[in-house]
């Protein structure tokens, strides 16, 4: 159960904290004191631990306990509407607190979305928006084959190389032995970093390595896309079905045969249909991309809205509005067909 | 008295979970029998035939394959034994989206190297003999068919054909008719009879039902809890031995 007191630690420490700030409204070089407020955040856990481990001792079922508590568990539960329940009104306190906070850290404003100055500007970069500048057209149109085709290489090449980290991937291609456990789980966090840093950010790091220009937004789509895509293909292999395999490993087959004719048959058409959707996906963040100079569209679009061109800009979103439409509505007819 | 094909000495597994699947089995297995072992779910029968082809590791006791001591082998070895005893399951085990033919000719998999496999290169040769034993199962018509469009009893002759293809000398089969519809069993049971008195080869046999056992078996053995509780004729399983296999208040299924 420690998942279970961990997360009502958490929970109740986070309420702590709020209600510090409440009252002591503290300034601005108070909170900048990093290291007093992490001692304060630290102490709010003790507490937290303390109520939670108090909570459990006197028999109230506490909102990480009804979380976290085993499927028998839960099954056995009385039927009690939540808002009669302990839990029920912990989760209502985190909710309705959170959302007090949220809209005090976010400085929403009825003034500020009603200021008759400020929409006016708006509504003419809006105006300006909906009456598109032709003469761009052209160009525009050029940009964006550019982003499909970085899109395009950037799928084409991640696929074979997540194709073979997928199985590097698997838990239970490479679970068999210490070894294969190691590779399994340096390359899962390997990956699981690569997928966490944005194709933005990556195609930033391109730019400076190989310049400015769609080759390092088409390395920054790759690479995110390598790494999302194994990540998918690994999950897909992980829930084949046993039968084809203990079947060819009867025939005698070896390991690679195995893999090739009882996995391989079971993924094909999701990893096609996955495939296509990644290209989708990709077109749409690499025009993006082009904002930091991974060229294509964004790249173009980033320039016009520099000098307030909004006319032009609209051309650009209208044509990027129309090629990822295209584009969407493709890849779903597709990957409706071949399923 | 014919040389033993199989001997089986104190067989024990114990899954890495603890259980004990089998506690010591010992029989032997004369060429050309139709061996069928008959047990409760549960009472070992599936992980038997799995150590004898080393799809699971026997924990202790020994196997020997025609005088050559075969318990504990890994990789090559271990694949060349699998060949050689052929294995056909109650979910018949197929590549769905491959087509019959496709299917049948797997069972040559562990004698064609690897890469010529994945190029999906298996000699003419061994595409007639895959023909000649899809013949030999009554569904050569069916061979350029996806496997997943033939019917549950079409599935397990498919089956029977890609054993056939490894050249076995013996055909374990786990369940192979429990999915199956009672009319479609007798279709499939005499195929392997077919096998086993035409091809001469040694069948090994789960069964459930007791009517099918009298029928096609030559021999019998039962488990109980992973204990081996009977070996003999089929037509010796009387009313207090069914009683002592299957315990008390069992009554016999009829398939016919």
């Amino acid at each position: 159960m420690w998942k279970a007191r961990v997360f009502d630690a958490v929970g109740i420490a986070y309420l702590f904290l709020i209600a510090l700030v409440v009252v002591f409204q503290p300034d601005d070089m108070a909170m900048l004191n990093l290291g007093r407020n992490t001692l304060l955040a630290i102490l709010g856990v003790a507490i937290g631990f303390g109520f939670s481990f108090g909570f459990n001792g006197i028999g109230l079922k506490t909102l990480g306990e009804a979380i976290f508590e085993p499927p028998h568990k839960k099954a056995l539960a009385e039927p009690i509407p939540w808002y009669k329940t302990f839990w029920g009104i912990q989760l209502a306190t985190l909710f309705v607190v959170t959302c007090v906070a949220g809209v005090q850290v976010t400085q929403v404003s009825l003034y500020e979305l009603t200021d008759p100055d400020g929409f006016r500007g708006a509504k003419k970069i809006l105006m300006s928006l909906f009456n598109p500048e032709m003469s761009i057209l052209p160009r525009g149109v050029l940009a964006i084959v550019e982003t499909i085709f970085i899109a395009f290489m950037a799928t084409v090449i991640a696929v074979p190389i997540a194709f073979v980290l997928s199985f590097l991937c698997a838990k239970n291609i490479m679970g068999g032995t210490p070894f294969g456990f190691g590779v399994y789980m340096f390359l899962r966090t390997v990956l699981n970093v690569t997928r966490s840093i944005e194709p933005l950010i990556w195609a930033i790091i391109f730019t400076v390595w190989v310049g400015i220009g769609p080759f390092a937004g088409m390395l920054g789509l790759m690479l995110h896309s390598i790494a999302s895509l194994a990540k998918q293909y690994s999950e897909f292999i992980e829930c084949v079905e046993d039968g084809p395999i203990e079947g060819i490993t009867a025939t005698g087959a070896g390991p690679l045969q195995v893999v090739w004719f009882a996995v391989v048959p079971q993924i094909v058409l999701p990893y096609i249909s996955f495939t296509i959707y990644r290209w989708d996906i990709n077109v749409r963040m690499a025009t993006i991309i082009g904002l930091v100079g991974g060229g294509g569209i964004g790249t173009m679009l980033i320039q016009y809205q520099g000098q307030a061109m909004w006319p032009e800009v609209g051309t650009l979103a209208l044509l990027i509005v129309i090629a990822v439409w295209a584009m969407d509505t493709a890849s779903a007819y597709i990957r409706e067909a071949i399923k | 008295m014919a040389e033993p094909l199989l001997q089986i000495k104190n067989l024990e597994k114990v899954y890495p979970n603890g259980m004990r699947a089998l506690k010591g089995v010992s029989f032997d297995v004369k060429p050309g029998e139709f061996l069928v072992v008959i047990g409760l779910s549960g009472s070992g029968k599936s992980t038997m035939l799995r150590c004898l082809n080393h799809l699971h590791d026997p924990t202790s006791g020994s196997i020997v394959f025609k005088n050559e001591d075969v318990t504990h082998l890994e990789g090559k070895k271990a694949r060349d034994v699998r060949r050689r005893m052929a294995m056909i399951f109650q979910h018949f085990n197929l590549i769905n989206r491959h087509t019959v033919l496709s299917n049948v000719l797997m069972g040559n998999l562990s004698r064609t190297n690897s890469l010529s496999s994945i190029m999906g290169m298996f000699s003419s040769e061994a595409k007639e003999k895959a023909l000649g034993y899809l013949d030999l199962v009554g569904i050569r018509e069916k061979a350029y068919v996806r496997a997943d469009q033939l019917s549950g009893g079409q599935q397990q002759r498919v089956a029977i054909a890609r054993a056939l293809a490894q050249e076995p000398e013996i055909l374990l089969a786990d369940e192979p008719v429990a999915s199956l519809d009672p009319a479609t069993c007798h279709t499939v049971m005499d195929y392997l009879e077919k096998v086993n008195k035409e091809l001469g080869i040694t069948i090994i046999c789960n069964l459930h039902f007791l009517s099918l056992v009298r029928r096609y078996a030559t021999r019998v053995i039962a488990l109980k809890e992973g204990n081996m509780v009977y070996d003999g004729d089929p037509k010796n399983i009387d009313e207090a031995w069914f009683e002592k296999i299957y315990g008390e208040g069992a009554r016999e299924v009829h398939v016919n």
